[in-house]
């Protein structure tokens, strides 16, 4: 443990009605609804947001473990899914119980690599083992299903 | 203007997207609403009589146990079009050997969910007056999804259908609307099911309100719901989305099969 653990902050405000704008060291995205139930919405919702930074985290994270490995990478795309306990409990339905929490998070890592499989599955694990948001959505108890697709 | 408070049973969470339209859309004729979501229909009525709610938007066993609890203390403000006259069908395999009601006897029916008034208690209810009673003359195999939801949720009537296609019935019940947009989509092969018989025309949802439901609001509130147009690209999406083309006074005439079927079936038990 380093002596002093080093954090990370936004600063997130309101711009409109349902809708936000996250402020990071000098740059700033925008948000939406913090759970979306409308395919035609224009905004990006919160969970949406944390879905993407799990798919980030994932993708990027390979490619770093890859370039570690001086493996080659063509390509590396992952697709995120989630599902919630109960999403009526964030819309106040009276009578629903449990918690909108994350309940199951699924990841496919689909990578297009000349590289041999076993090591592209060495630098798999070292993601598994050291990305901050799996470890977290791990500790939370999420039913994570997280899989390697390499691609001739 | 103080809010209208509207209950709704919300089965799905997208079904959230069409009252916050629906809202927006009163609130811009300055005639606010504030929603209520419940899980059952059972709760928003309970919310209803114990006036936390001035309007419910009621399923047609809702509306006829509004009334029911309260000794007819309840009207039916509003509906949609496509709530007026629909029927339910009963299906069977085009080449099995169910050509008749008759021919059901000693059979096997799948139905939706035991509150479903389309796909469970009115079908049945036509099975009965042509003698035909669930336990005694055939089997039910009902499908329990989402018991609360009167049958909302379209999962119960859709296992029917699948109980139906893998052999495990003779017959199962559906709305006409779920019949034809399975055809549509594929789901209900015409080539190898047909309709056996159709129920009597019945209507489905209303806008239900306790009898001292203020003229002073009322009016207001229908006068905004009524000026939707199909027409205005604004509010076709959400009608779209809640199956409608126009919104319509309420009325009471369509409940009478319902209401029978509840009776004989010992729904009320």
């Amino acid at each position: 443990m380093p002596a002093e653990a080093p954090s990370w902050s936004v600063r997130v405000a309101t711009t409109g009605r349902d809708a936000a704008r996250a402020f990071v060291r000098g740059t700033a995205f925008e948000l939406g609804v913090p759970l979306g139930f409308d395919r035609e919405a224009p905004s990006i919702s919160a969970m949406e947001y944390a879905l993407g930074a799990v798919g980030g985290e994932l993708v990027v994270g390979f490619q770093r473990a890859a370039r570690r490995r001086r493996l080659e990478v063509d390509t590396v795309e992952a697709t995120v899914e989630a599902r919630l306990e109960n999403a009526l409990v964030h819309l106040l339905v009276v009578g629903e119980t449990g918690e909108p929490a994350m309940q199951a998070l699924s990841a496919r890592l689909y990578v297009t690599s000349p590289a041999e499989p076993e090591a592209l599955r060495a630098a798999w694990d070292e993601v598994l083992r050291t990305s901050p948001l799996l470890a977290t959505l791990r500790r939370a108890a999420v039913d994570l299903d997280l899989t390697l697709k390499p691609l001739a | 203007m103080k809010p209208v408070i509207v209950g709704a049973v919300l089965y799905d969470p997208k079904v959230s997207v069409i009252w916050e339209i629906i809202q927006e859309f009163f609130e811009a004729r300055g005639c606010p609403i504030d929603t209520v979501f419940f899980t059952r229909y059972e709760l928003q009525n309970d919310a209803l009589l114990k006036g936390l709610l001035d309007v419910a938007w009621n399923s047609p066993l809702a509306w006829l146990d509004a009334q029911r609890r309260s000794n007819g203390g309840c009207r039916a403000i509003a509906m949609r079009d496509t709530d007026r006259d629909r029927v339910s069908r009963l299906v069977v395999r085009t080449d099995g050997p169910v050509d008749s009601l008759a021919a059901l006897r000693g059979r096997t029916v799948a139905v939706g969910a035991s509150d479903s008034p389309q796909a469970t208690l009115i079908p049945l209810g036509l099975l009965e007056r042509a003698g035909l009673r669930a336990g005694r003359d055939l089997e039910v195999r009902r499908h329990d999804v989402l018991v609360g939801k009167h049958g909302d949720h379209v999962g119960g009537e859709r296992d029917a259908l699948a109980c139906l296609q893998r052999g495990e019935a003779d017959a199962c019940a559906m709305l006409d609307l779920n019949h034809d947009a399975w055809r549509a989509d594929g789901t209900l092969d015409p080539a190898r099911f047909r309709i056996l018989a159709t129920t009597d025309p019945f209507d489905h949802c209303v806008f239900t309100v306790r009898d001292d439901f203020p003229a002073a609001a009322e009016h207001p509130w229908l006068e905004a719901l009524f000026s939707m147009r199909y027409e205005d690209p604004r509010h076709r999406q959400m009608m779209d989305m809640e199956g409608l083309k126009a919104w319509l006074p309420g009325r009471t005439t369509g409940f009478g099969q319902l209401s029978e079927a509840a009776e004989r079936q010992g729904f009320w038990r």
